[in-house]
C-alpha cells in the first residue's frame, strides 16, 4: 500500500492551530492526482491492541501517490555533501518543550532530536529511541524502556532520568503541558526504564511520543540544554545531526553526528534556509539554490510529478494532513442557530472551490472530520450540497430573527481573500451577507482564542486519529473554539481516549461524528496532502528506515527525516 | 573667522545631538504606547492557544506586563541608557545581538539601491531637462511613470524569475556576507536592490529634472551658452550642483525611510534584515525587540538627515550660513 496518514496524538498545540491558518494559505494545495484511482484505495484496518503502536494506528489512504517511492537500487549511497533545505519560516527557538514548531521547525528538529516513537512504513506507532512502550491492561500505567548506549551530542546519557527531565519540562511548559495532562506521576525503575502513572486510562498514549505539529513531547533534548535559559538557541539531541550554527532568518546549519546510535547519516551538513514567501521558495528550488522543497500545492505537486517522470526531480508524497475547513462560532448569532450553519454548509459548491484551487480530482470532499476513506469515518448527518434547501432554511431564519450577516475572517494573503470571496458569492446566493475580514495570522488566533469571531477559515481539526481532536471537541478543554459540544460527545471522547481496541474506539467516534453532522459547527472542504521535492541528484528521501532496518514513514504532512538522504556525487 | 566657524560647528553638532535625544525619547515612548494599544497579546503569541488563563497570568507577571506603560517604559529606558536593549521575549535572543546581525544587511541593501537609483535617475533627469517636451523627455517621463506605478512585489518576483531562475545569474534568495564572498554578496543583493531602486529612480529623476529645467533658464546659464561652453560642461559645472538641493533632500528622506521600509523585499528575497525583524516584532507584540529596532531606525533617520543638512550646506553655502545663524 502506498504512504498513509498517521495523525499525531491527542494534543495539538498552538502551532497546529497556527498551521491551520497557514493551511488556509497552503491549501492552495493538496492535489496532484496522477493516479485518481488512488482516491478510492481502501484503508487498512488498525492493529488490535496490545503494546506500542497497535493501540492507535490510523491509516488514511493517500490521494496522491507516486511510484516508485524508493531510490533506484542500482545507485549506491555515498557519504558527503551539504544539503540545502528551504523551510517556510523561522522558529523562535529549538527547545521542544517550549518553542512551537511549524513544519520547518519539525524538519530541523528531526535532524537534531530523535523521538521516543515514530511511524513505521504502515503508519503504525513504533518505539524509536525507546526499546518498548508497554501499557498495563487498563492503560493507566505505561512503561518506557530505552535502548541502551545512546548518548546526547554533549555526551550525556539518554536514560530514564533524562526522559523524566524532558517530561517534567513539558509539564512545566505553559504551551505544552496539556499534552501530558493525564500524566500523574513518574518513577525511574532502573537506568533505562521509566514508569508513568496516568490519572485516567490513556490508551492512545504512545501517539503523543511521535514528534509532529503541536506534538513535541516525544523529542528528547539533553537535560543540560533544558536547564539552560537559552538552550533553545543551541539545541542538543541524540539525532543524526549535531547543531552547528544558527543565524535567525538566514540559516541554521547542522553537521553529521558520527557517533550516532544508528548508522551515521550520509550528508556532511544540512543548511536549513527560511524562505517565508512561497513563490520565492519555489523559485529558489527551480533555480537550484535549494535542494529540497516541500509543498501542499496541488498544481505544484502535479507539475513536479510530471517532471519526475523525465528524471528532473525526485518527489516523495507524504501522508495526508489536516483537512481544509471553515469554523463557525456557535456561541455567536446568527451562527448560534443550526439552521444558519447547516444552510452555509449546504450552499458551498465544492467542485467550484476545487476548480479555483486547481485541485479537481485530487482533493477529496469530506463529510466530517475524517476523510470518507479513513478507517475512522462513519457517515453522519452532514448536509449535502443543496442551494434550494439552504435558501429555505435562511428564509425561515430571516422571517423569525431578521437578516443573516456575519464577519468571515481569513489571513491577508490575496489568494485567501479571493478564496473567501468565492464563499461570499455562494452565500450571497442564499441571501446571506458575509463581510470579509483580512487579518494577520496572529490577530486571527487571538480572536479565536478570545471567542471574538463569527466565521473563519481554520484548520488543525480533523484527519488522522480522532483522539487528536479531543481538545477541539470536548467541553472541558477551553480549546473548543467552535463552542459546540454535547454531553454525548464528551462521553464518547473520554471513552475513545481510554479504550485501546480500534473497533471499540471507532464506535465512540461514530457518536462524535453523528453529533457534529447534526450540529455542523464546521464546513469541511477537503483533504490535504504534502509532497517533498528534491533535485534529481538527491536520493533517499523515501528510504527512511527504522533502527531495525525496516521502512519508516518518510514524509508525514510537510515533515520528513534526512538521515537516509544522500547526494549523488 | 576660524574660531567663530568652529564654535558654530560645535553648536550645530550639540543642537543636533540634543534633538536626537529628544526625538529618541519621543519616538520610543510613542512606540511603547502604540504597541500597548494594539489588539492582540504578547503572552498569547508566546504561549499559544493551549495555555491556560493561569499560565497567561503568570507569564504576564514574569514579564511585568501588568505594570503601567510608563513604568515599563521607564524600566526599559533605564536599561537602554546603560546599553542593555534587553532580550527578545519571543526568541530569547539579545536584542542588540539580533540588531547587529541584521543592520548590516539592511544598510547594504539600502545603500546599494540608492546608488543604483541615483546612477539611473541623474542621467535620465539631465537628458529630459536638456530638451523639455521633446520626444526623449516624454519617453523618459513615461518610463518613470511606469516605474512609479509598478508594484514593488511584481518587480521583485519578475526580476527573480528572469535573472535568477531563468538565467541563473543571481541568487534567488538568501544573503552572502561581503567578508565571506564579495561577488556572492553582490549576487545576493543586486536584484533586491534593483527592486527597491526602481521607484526611487522615477522619483529622483522627476525632481532633478524639474530643478534642472528651472536652472537652465537662469541668466548665468544663458551666459555660459552664449560664451560657447559645451553642454556637458554647462550641465556638470554650472547646473547640476545648484539643482541638486531637492534631490539630496529627498534622497536623505528616502534613505531614512527605507532602513525600515525594506520589509517587502527582505521577505521576498529571504534577506535577514531589519525590516523583517521589525515586522516580526510588531506581529508578535515583542515590544522589547521592537524598541531596539525603533532606536536603530530613529538614530539612522536623524543621523542621515544631519548628514543631508551638512551636504546641503556644501552644495549651497547660503544654507550653511542660515543654519549657523
Amino acid at each position: 500500500m502506498g504512504s498513509r496518514s498517521v495523525r499525531p496524538s491527542r494534543s495539538r498545540g498552538p502551532l497546529r492551530r497556527l498551521a491551520g491558518l497557514t493551511l488556509a494559505v497552503a491549501f492552495v494545495a493538496a492535489c496532484g492526482g496522477n493516479d485518481p484511482s488512488a482516491a478510492t484505495t481502501p484503508t487498512t484496518v488498525p492493529g488490535t491492541g496490545g503494546s506500542t503502536g497497535d493501540t492507535t494506528q490510523v491509516t488514511d489512504a493517500p490521494v496522491l501517490t507516486n511510484a516508485p517511492t524508493t531510490t533506484d537500487p542500482t545507485l549506491n549511497p555515498v557519504k558527503g555533501g551539504t544539503l540545502v533545505v528551504g523551510i517556510e519560516g523561522e522558529s523562535t527557538g529549538y527547545n521542544p518543550t517550549v518553542d512551537p514548531w511549524a513544519n520547518g521547525g519539525h524538519n530541523v528538529a528531526k535532524a537534531i532530536f530523535d523521538p521516543l516513537a515514530t511511524y513505521d512504513g504502515t503508519g503504525k506507532v513504533v518505539p524509536y529511541l525507546a526499546e518498548s512502550i508497554e501499557g498495563n491492561a487498563d492503560a493507566t500505567v505505561w512503561t518506557i524502556t530505552l535502548r541502551a548506549g545512546i548518548t546526547f551530542h554533549n555526551g550525556e546519557p539518554l536514560n530514564a532520568a533524562a526522559v523524566q527531565t524532558n517530561f517534567a519540562a513539558v509539564q512545566a511548559s505553559a504551551a505544552y503541558k496539556d499534552q501530558l495532562a493525564l500524566l500523574a506521576s513518574m518513577k525511574v525503575v532502573d537506568d533505562l526504564t521509566l514508569e508513568l502513572t496516568m490519572s485516567k486510562p490513556w490508551g492512545t498514549f504512545p501517539n503523543v511520543l511521535v514528534g509532529n505539529i503541536g506534538n513535541q513531547v516525544g523529542y528528547m533534548a539533553a537535560p543540560a540544554m533544558l536547564a539552560s535559559p537559552d538552550g533553545g538557541r543551541s539545541p542538543i539531541g541524540t539525532g543524526p545531526f549535531k547543531f552547528a550554527e544558527w543565524v535567525p532568518d538566514d540559516h541554521l546549519t547542522v553537521e553529521r553526528n558520527d557517533a550516532y546510535w544508528q548508522t551515521p547519516a550520509y550528508l556532511d551538513k544540512i543548511t536549513f534556509k527560511p524562505i517565508p514567501d512561497s513563490t520565492s521558495r519555489k523559485a529558489a528550488f527551480d533555480a537550484g539554490d535549494i535542494d529540497v522543497y516541500y509543498t501542499g500545492s496541488s498544481s505544484e505537486l502535479q507539475d513536479y510529478l510530471a517532471k519526475q517522470t523525465s528524471g528532473d526531480v525526485n518527489v516523495t508524497i507524504g501522508a495526508p494532513s489536516e483537512p481544509d475547513m471553515v469554523m463557525m462560532n456557535t456561541l455567536k448569532p446568527p451562527l448560534d442557530d443550526v439552521r444558519v450553519r447547516r444552510a452555509l454548509a449546504m450552499s458551498v459548491d465544492i467542485p467550484r472551490l476545487y476548480d479555483y484551487l486547481d485541485a479537481t480530482g485530487v482533493k477529496q470532499p469530506m463529510h466530517g472530520p475524517y476523510a470518507d476513506n479513513s478507517y475512522w469515518y462513519t457517515a453522519g448527518n452532514y448536509p449535502d450540497y443543496d442551494v434550494a434547501g439552504a435558501k429555505a432554511l435562511i428564509d425561515e431564519y430571516v422571517a423569525e430573527k431578521g437578516p443573516v450577516e456575519f464577519d468571515f475572517a481569513g489571513n491577508q494573503d490575496p489568494f485567501i481573500t479571493s478564496y473567501q470571496q468565492l464563499f461570499q458569492s455562494m452565500w450571497a446566493e442564499i441571501g446571506v451577507t458575509a463581510n470579509i475580514v483580512s487579518r494577520a495570522q496572529g490577530e486571527n488566533i487571538n480572536a479565536v482564542v478570545a471567542g471574538d469571531y463569527q466565521v473563519i477559515l481554520w484548520g488543525g481539526v480533523g484527519g488522522g486519529d480522532p483522539d487528536s481532536d479531543y481538545q477541539d471537541f470536548h467541553s472541558g478543554t477551553g480549546l473548543n473554539f467552535s463552542g459546540f459540544n454535547t454531553p454525548a460527545m464528551d462521553a464518547a471522547l473520554d471513552a475513545g481516549r481510554a479504550l485501546s481496541d480500534p473497533e471499540a474506539r471507532k464506535a465512540q467516534y461514530a457518536i462524535v461524528q453523528q453529533e457534529l453532522g447534526d450540529a455542523v459547527p464546521y464546513i469541511w472542504t477537503g483533504t490535504n496532502q504534502f509532497g517533498v521535492v528534491t533535485k534529481a541528484t538527491v536520493h533517499g528521501m523515501a528510504d527512511y528506515k527504522l533502527a531495525d532496518g525496516t521502512p519508516g514513514q518518510p514524509v508525514t504532512g510537510g515533515q520528513f527525516f534526512l538521515k537516509d538522504v544522500w547526494i549523488q556525487q | 573667522m576660524p574660531t567663530a566657524r568652529r564654535n558654530a560647528g560645535v553648536n550645530l553638532f550639540l543642537s543636533r545631538l540634543l534633538r536626537l535625544v529628544a526625538v529618541l525619547l519621543a519616538v520610543t515612548a510613542a512606540s511603547f504606547a502604540m504597541i500597548s494599544l494594539l489588539p492582540g497579546d504578547l503572552v498569547t503569541n508566546m504561549l499559544g492557544a493551549n495555555a491556560t488563563q493561569a499560565d497567561r497570568e503568570a507569564a504576564r507577571q514574569d514579564l511585568h506586563l501588568d505594570d503601567a506603560v510608563p513604568v515599563r517604559y521607564a524600566r526599559w529606558l533605564g536599561n537602554a541608557v546603560q546599553g542593555d536593549l534587553g532580550i527578545s521575549y519571543r526568541t530569547r535572543q539579545p536584542v542588540a545581538e539580533a540588531l547587529g546581525q541584521r543592520l548590516g544587511v539592511t544598510l547594504e541593501l539600502v545603500l546599494l539601491s540608492q546608488l543604483i537609483a541615483l546612477a539611473f535617475a541623474i542621467p535620465m533627469a539631465i537628458f529630459g531637462a536638456l530638451r523639455p517636451g521633446s520626444i526623449l523627455d516624454r519617453i523618459l517621463s513615461g518610463v518613470q511613470l511606469a516605474m512609479l506605478a509598478t508594484p514593488g512585489y511584481l518587480v521583485a518576483i519578475t526580476l527573480m524569475a528572469v535573472f535568477a531562475v531563468k538565467l541563473g545569474w543571481f541568487d534567488t534568495t538568501g544573503f552572502t556576507h561581503l567578508t565571506d564572498d564579495p561577488l556572492g554578496n553582490l549576487k545576493s543583493l543586486l536584484l533586491p536592490s534593483i527592486a527597491l531602486a526602481l521607484e526611487q529612480v522615477a522619483l529622483y529623476a522627476r525632481i532633478l529634472r524639474t530643478d534642472l529645467v528651472a536652472t537652465f533658464d537662469q541668466d548665468y546659464i544663458w551666459y555660459a551658452r552664449a560664451k560657447g561652453q559645451p553642454t556637458k560642461r554647462i550641465v556638470l559645472n554650472h547646473a547640476l550642483r545648484p539643482s541638486s538641493i531637492g534631490l539630496v533632500t529627498i534622497t536623505g528622506v528616502s534613505l531614512g525611510r527605507m532602513i525600515g521600509g525594506t520589509v517587502l523585499v527582505e521577505f521576498i528575497f529571504a534577506l535577514p534584515g531589519l525590516g523583517r525583524f521589525t515586522i516580526d516584532a510588531i506581529n508578535n507584540r515583542d515590544f522589547m525587540a521592537l524598541q531596539g529596532s525603533v532606536v536603530v531606525l530613529t538614530v539612522g533617520f536623524v543621523v542621515i538627515n544631519f548628514l543631508v543638512d551638512i551636504l546641503l550646506g556644501v552644495i549651497d553655502p547660503r544654507i550653511r550660513a542660515g543654519g549657523a545663524k
